[in-house]
């Protein structure tokens, strides 16, 4: 299994969950969606990108349809699902708070 | 994780594991969209399709290890690996299918003979009563110094009902009882079993009629007003046959008119273990059902006949109910000190009720578990000595795995889910077993209750039983996989690798074979000795006879209750057919009893104080088992009278009043002096005087296995007792004297049933020996099983171990050995190892034998010859099974012995 070792641990399937909050995209497009967002900042894999897209299908926070794309080829389309809605609050408020945490300690001068 | 959670994943679950193909292609696909879309990329930034693929894969890292990734991710991995492994084990074992079979076989007796004996132990002790929250129903016993578990009067009940706060309600039953019943008021009337209950007796159990309605509280408060009546669910559906129109319906119970108010339902059979009355009446209505005529039922404090249970308050713990009432028998005690002095109260809970230690029913079953237990353990310490040999056998295939990377605890799997599949086998042939043990059980439902009540054998093989072998199942699975399969995956690579059976035995590998062998030939042992304990603690109690003649006896139950007769009736009615029947063809002599010996019914109980006996300062009185007869009983069943008389004519209601007492009665409190001339007091010491005027033999009460117990007769003249049995000696068969007896009571009345018409011995033998018969049969055949699995299993491990060194005794006899010293090479270890097991065998046959002294027979000391016997049997047997491999090992010709393998 590969890890997204760029990345803290956990924040992809956060990434993810944002992303898919905001409209329900197919793999391809949520891998180009993560580039434009993050400004080349987080490097994601595209081969950990499907085992974490699995990995959350499986605990039920998204669901995958087969739909017709634009240029009408098939694709496996993912959507927050409820349960997927209360996770991404919950590790997004977390996220707040380690992160204002973590800001806080780095601004801390030496006495 | 809540539930929610599991709603999504489940589904999903499901779907990887039954639709795999589906979901390993949709994966496909959807990878290739993602490439087609990355090399289309590609190409546009001006790679050439060549490249731009060739890049488009580089970026995922490999596809086949995504793939991979993704199905991990699915988390199904230890399903499918564990499907795998049983594809893999069930092909494995129908390669050997001799061993799987015997294996099954042998886990299948032990399953089975513990499943079956389960059902008798869950029903008798821990299936819960038939009614919601089972567990929030306790039992109020009142306790004295004989008896843990004493009923309470009908003031009693009130009080208690009244004035406690631990319930949300507290009710009541008297014994079920033989009622005469008939649906027409014109038609005959017939025994059925009846159950007076209290008004709020289905309220406050939660049991909701399936028809009609329970009892109204009002119902059961002016005595003899409302004669109503619920039918139970078996009786509504055998003599009804499920009319619902029964409900406002007129029958006639004792003669008297009743109204069907409603019907038990399908889930509650009553509260008690073996019987289901046929339907309740209000207490109430005690009048028509009263079997004490001397006592006023509503009034007499100490006519003790109900039962009570009570529903626990929310919250409330049983200490504190305990506490609350042992506060409200105090009161009584000083209230009442007449009829409750010494008398206190208690509260159990349905386990404490039902592991009562005055029963013997439920100890019977705990036995017939641990022996059945024993036999499993047997099986099981076989089975994983056969696996450990099997094991043994495919070292190097092991080896090969461990050296090909499969880790250890993936190996300890696979072998694990082989031992499963072995027990689950093993476990459903022990169903089957199991079950036909309890249709075993259910075929003497007419051997144990040769009764005209509704009687039947709880055992079944329900759920709880099915889940409680399953269960088993898995446990003997580890019990007989885990050892092996930690041995075998702990071999040394190197040498496992280079030959097929290569023993380096640590000490520590041995030990644990030789704890099989010792395991098994103590168990075998222990069985043996109990069910030779068994089989010769019966005999023996048969052989002691129970002190009166059985046969040519005929049986005549007789209750004028039911054609309305008043004590006077009743009495008079006994005393012309006592007369009459005398005077028939072919009877010799005649008597009349309220309970014959070794039935159904137990004795009523009574209270007295011996003449010029120093009564102990904190009791009231002593108390005995009492039977009512007639002057006819004694010369009847041959019970010879030892001192001063029996019962006459002249011993009338008006005549002083009069007793016959036991030997062991009179011994016991007259133990230097003649008991004949001195007096007991009934009840206390201010009591109605009673002159003993005659000793007789101590007889079998109850039981034949009981100890001798004290025994008081009264004569029926001056007790009178409603329902009594005509015994009629005969000079020829018993069964013949029928018509005759017909005649007498047609001519005294036509309208009046003649119960339980049987010749005694019938009934002698079905109750006091075709039941322990069917005991001794169920243990002995434990014990033979356990010994054949002991003895399959030393030989077995014998062979084995022979077949291990077979190259070793080649080597030895090629050096000179003569078959002799490898004879003894190999059968020293046999013998120590039995000698072993015997000793742990006699130590624990000793204190089984304790237990079941203590539990079941009279006999105190120590039963040699059932050693005597089993010991020496057990060990030739197993040395044989020693013996027999080892022979065929001192005969092998060197060369061939080298050349193994």
């Amino acid at each position: 299994m590969s890890k997204p070792n760029d990345l803290v641990q956990g924040t992809l399937d956060l990434l993810l969950l944002k992303i898919l909050a905001l409209a329900p995209l197919h793999g391809w497009a949520i891998s180009l969606r993560l580039k434009s967002i993050s400004g080349d900042v987080l490097q994601v894999s595209e081969g950990s990108l499907y085992p974490a897209l699995h990995k959350l299908e499986q605990e039920g926070w998204i669901t995958a349809e087969w739909k017709q794309t634009e240029n009408n080829r098939r694709a496996k389309f993912y959507s927050l699902t409820r349960l997927g809605r209360k996770q991404l609050e919950s590790e997004a408020a977390n996220w707040q708070r380690l992160s204002s945490a973590i800001s806080h300690v780095v601004r801390l001068e030496e006495a | 994780m809540g539930p929610q959670h599991w709603l999504y994943t489940i589904p999903l679950r499901l779907r990887s594991v039954f639709l795999s193909r589906r979901v390993e292609r949709e994966l496909d696909e959807e990878l290739q969209f993602h490439l087609e879309r990355k090399i289309e990329e590609g190409i546009a930034k001006g790679l050439s399709p060549k490249e731009a693929r060739y890049a488009a894969m580089r970026a995922m890292d490999g596809l086949e290890q995504r793939k991979e990734a993704m199905r991990d991710m699915r988390r199904i991995h230890w399903l499918t690996d564990f499907l795998d492994d049983a594809r893999f084990a069930i092909r494995s074992l129908s390669r050997t299918p001799g061993l799987t079979a015997f294996v099954v076989i042998t886990l299948a007796l032990g399953i089975g003979m513990t499943s079956g004996t389960f059902s008798m132990v869950d029903a008798l002790i821990f299936k819960p009563y038939p009614v919601p929250h089972p567990s929030g129903v306790a039992t109020l016993v009142s306790t004295t110094h004989d008896s843990s578990f004493d009923d309470f009067s009908y003031r009693e009940y009130l009080d208690i009902r009244d004035k406690t706060k631990s319930y949300d309600g507290v009710i009541a039953n008297a014994d079920m009882e033989a009622v005469g019943f008939s649906a027409e008021p014109r038609a005959a009337s017939r025994v059925r079993g009846g159950m007076m209950v209290s008004g709020n007796y289905f309220h406050v159990l939660g049991v909701e009629p399936q028809l009609g309605r329970g009892f109204r509280e009002d119902e059961d408060q002016v005595p003899g007003r409302n004669a109503v009546v619920v039918l139970g669910p078996d009786f509504w559906k055998h003599e009804f046959a499920s009319d619902p129109s029964v409900v406002g319906r007129t029958v006639r119970l004792n003669g008297k008119d009743f109204t069907v108010i409603g019907v038990a339902p399908e889930t509650f059979p009553g509260m008690l273990i073996f019987g289901h009355p046929d339907f309740y009446m209000p207490l109430a209505m005690s009048r028509v059902f009263s079997t004490k005529p001397q006592k006023n039922f509503f009034e007499d404090r100490d006519d003790r006949e109900l039962h009570l249970r009570a529903r626990l308050k929310q919250g409330t713990t049983l200490q504190q109910a305990q506490n609350e009432l042992a506060m409200l028998a105090q009161n009584f005690e000083r209230e009442y000190p007449k009829v409750n002095r010494g008398r206190g109260a208690a509260v159990h809970t349905q386990f404490e009720m039902r592991t009562r230690t005055d029963d013997v029913n439920w100890k019977f079953g705990v036995i017939f578990v641990t022996l059945a237990l024993a036999v499993l353990l047997v099986a099981c310490t076989n089975v994983a000595g056969l696996l450990l040999s099997r094991a043994r056998a495919r070292t190097r295939e092991i080896a090969v795995r461990l050296a090909i990377g499969a880790g250890r605890f993936r190996l300890i799997r696979l072998l694990l889910t082989e031992s499963l599949i072995l027990a689950s086998l093993g476990g459903l042939a022990g169903i089957a077993i199991g079950y036909g043990i309890v249709e075993w059980f259910q075929s003497f439902q007419n051997v144990i209750f040769m009764t005209d009540l509704p009687f039947s054998i709880p055992f079944q093989m329900d759920t709880r039983v099915l889940l409680a072998s399953l269960a088993l199942s898995a446990l003997s699975a580890l019990l007989c996989g885990l050892e092996p399969a930690l041995q075998s995956t702990r071999t040394d690579l190197v040498n496992g690798l280079k030959s097929a059976d290569v023993d380096v035995p640590g000490r520590k590998r041995l030990w644990g074979r030789n704890v099989l062998v010792v395991a098994q030939v103590s168990a075998s042992l222990m069985l043996l000795t109990a069910s030779f304990l068994m089989v010769r603690g019966f005999q023996h109690s048969l052989l002691e006879g129970t002190g009166f003649a059985k046969d040519h006896l005929l049986m005549v139950g007789f209750d004028p209750r039911l054609v309305q007769y008043n004590t006077a009736q009743t009495q008079q009615f006994y005393k012309l057919l006592a007369e009459r029947v005398r005077e028939a063809p072919g009877v010799q002599s005649e008597a009349l009893t309220q309970n014959i010996p070794l039935g159904d019914d137990y004795f009523d109980g009574i209270g007295f104080v011996p003449e010029a006996f120093q009564m102990p300062r904190d009791r009231e009185n002593f108390n005995a088992m009492m039977d009512t007869v007639n002057e006819g009983y004694f010369e009847t069943m041959g019970i010879p009278i030892l001192h001063g008389r029996g019962f006459l004519a002249s011993d009338t209601a008006e005549a002083p009043r009069v007793a016959v007492v036991n030997e062991q009665f009179a011994k016991h409190y007259w133990p230097r002096e003649d008991a004949v001339g001195r007096h007991i007091r009934l009840d206390s010491a201010a009591g109605t005087p009673v002159e003993i005027v005659g000793v007789v033999r101590t007889i079998k009460y109850q039981f034949t296995a009981e100890k001798p117990m004290d025994f008081v007769y009264m004569p029926l003249a001056q007790h009178p007792i409603a329902r009594m049995t005509l015994m009629l000696r005969s000079g020829g068969d018993a069964l013949q004297l029928v018509p005759s007896v017909k005649e007498v009571v047609r001519t005294l009345d036509p309208n009046l049933p003649m119960l339980e018409t049987r010749a005694y011995e019938d009934f002698y033998l079905n109750k006091a020996v075709e039941g322990p018969r069917i005991a001794m049969k169920l243990v002995g055949s434990m014990g033979v099983v356990g010994l054949l699995l002991a003895i399959a299993g030393l030989y077995g491990l014998v062979a084995y171990n022979v077949s291990r060194r077979t190259r070793e005794i080649g080597i030895r006899m090629a050096l000179g050995a003569a078959s002799s010293d490898v004879l003894r090479l190999v059968m020293g270890k046999g013998l120590v190892l039995v000698g072993v097991g015997t000793v742990v065998g006699l130590v624990m046959g000793f204190a089984v034998e304790q237990l079941m002294n203590s539990m079941l027979f009279n006999a105190g000391g120590v039963d040699l010859v059932a050693y005597v016997i089993v010991v020496p049997s057990l060990f030739l047997v197993t040395m044989l099974a020693a013996y027999v491999p080892a022979r065929r090992a001192s005969r092998i010709a060197p060369t061939q012995a080298l050349r193994y393998e």
